[in-house]
């Protein structure tokens, strides 16, 4: 049947896939060429990579509202929040980006965590004991036919990027000083013994010639 | 009708000649940085304790446009700026404000205690209604 194989190479929409999970009456020749071909397994449905970006954007944005506004999540961040510790935060937990596998079943939610080394580990078991409060919460929040199962993941990225940028301006600043320096002494041109020792050292190719 | 808190300014025009000349001379030493961190932009912004601007900056006014303006890196970028202007002024102590979900709050931060500010609060004073306007529709997907 290549003509029908043709069709099916159409772009199709999210309707007609998940459909296929179904006992339909359509021959299961069809159901063979996007999934596990063993039969009596269940069959799993590829959705279209469109959609999964636009599940994962709007799953960021219903977990980032849930961390902000929602109570039992913040106490289980922040212990100190039922304290009534009025927003003097010590930790800040932020969700930095949100992976969905391809058929829509498992999410991984990298979270980053600012603060110290304590306050990270308690963010982050206070998120991994309520993964299932979030996951039905998420599943009251958005129109879903199977809500998915969450991970949280720690992100060290950022934490890691920061401490790059911060060595380069240290080298930056450390550059600078130096090149102030040097340019100092060429300003005053000494006549001291060290510093012809210096520019030689330093630039043996100079044609400039210091008079001693 | 009284205002609590506030001294009461005379208005004159004299007066108001010579606190502008100060204000450009003006050391303040403890500060509040507030960070709007929305998914498409980063918006920092420097004042006094009292919560009059100092300066601000954001992501979209150092050459980022689009989606590249809701980056991390852009609100880095964007707070190291808002703080060269204002270290000039010897600002030490400050508190930070963060409003909004987004990642721009988390790289800011950490950009705001590279640059060697003393953080003496964060607060996170995203608007909270007590249930009161309508949120609009859900977007569905």
């Amino acid at each position: 049947m290549p003509h029908l194989l043709l069709h099916y190479h159409t772009p199709i929409t999210t309707v007609h896939l998940r459909s296929c999970s179904f006992p339909s009456p359509k021959p299961t020749a069809h159901i063979h060429l996007r999934s596990n071909p063993t039969p009596g397994a269940t069959v799993k449905c590829m959705a279209n990579p469109r959609r999964v970006k636009m599940v994962s954007k709007q799953i960021r944005r219903e977990l980032s509202d849930m961390l902000l506004t929602d109570k039992v999540l913040q106490y289980a961040i922040l212990p100190e929040a039922a304290l009534g510790a009025d927003r003097y935060l010590s930790s800040l937990t932020t969700i930095s980006d949100v992976e969905v596998s391809a058929d829509l079943q498992v999410v991984k939610v990298y979270v980053s965590v600012f603060g110290d080394e304590r306050g990270k580990e308690i963010a982050l078991a206070g998120l991994k004991s309520k993964a299932k409060y979030v996951r039905s919460e998420l599943g009251k929040r958005m129109k879903l036919r199977l809500t998915p199962e969450i991970r949280f993941i720690e992100d060290e990225s950022l934490e890691r990027g920061s401490r790059v940028i911060a060595i380069l301006d240290k080298i930056k600043a450390e550059k600078k000083t130096l090149a102030d320096e040097d340019y100092e002494e060429e300003a005053e041109s000494s006549v001291s013994a060290q510093d012809d020792t210096d520019w030689e050292s330093d630039d043996p190719d100079e044609d400039i010639i210091y008079v001693k | 009708m009284i205002k609590y808190g506030k001294p009461i300014l005379k208005v004159g025009s004299r007066r108001n000649g010579r606190s502008s000349a100060q204000k450009s001379a003006r050391r303040i030493q403890k500060g509040v940085i507030h960070v709007q961190a929305s998914f498409n932009n980063t918006i920092v912004t420097v004042t006094d304790v009292r919560g009059q601007v100092i300066s601000w900056s954001s992501a979209g006014t150092y050459g980022f446009k689009g989606t590249r303006r809701g980056t991390p890196f852009a609100a880095q970028t964007a707070a190291r700026n808002a703080i060269r202007a204002v270290v000039d002024q010897g600002m030490q102590r400050t508190e930070v404000m963060i409003k909004g979900p987004s990642l721009g709050r988390d790289t800011s931060l950490r950009a705001i205690r590279r640059s060697g500010i003393l953080l003496s609060f964060i607060r996170d004073v995203t608007p909270m209604p007590h249930n009161g306007c309508r949120p609009p529709k859900k977007r569905c997907v």
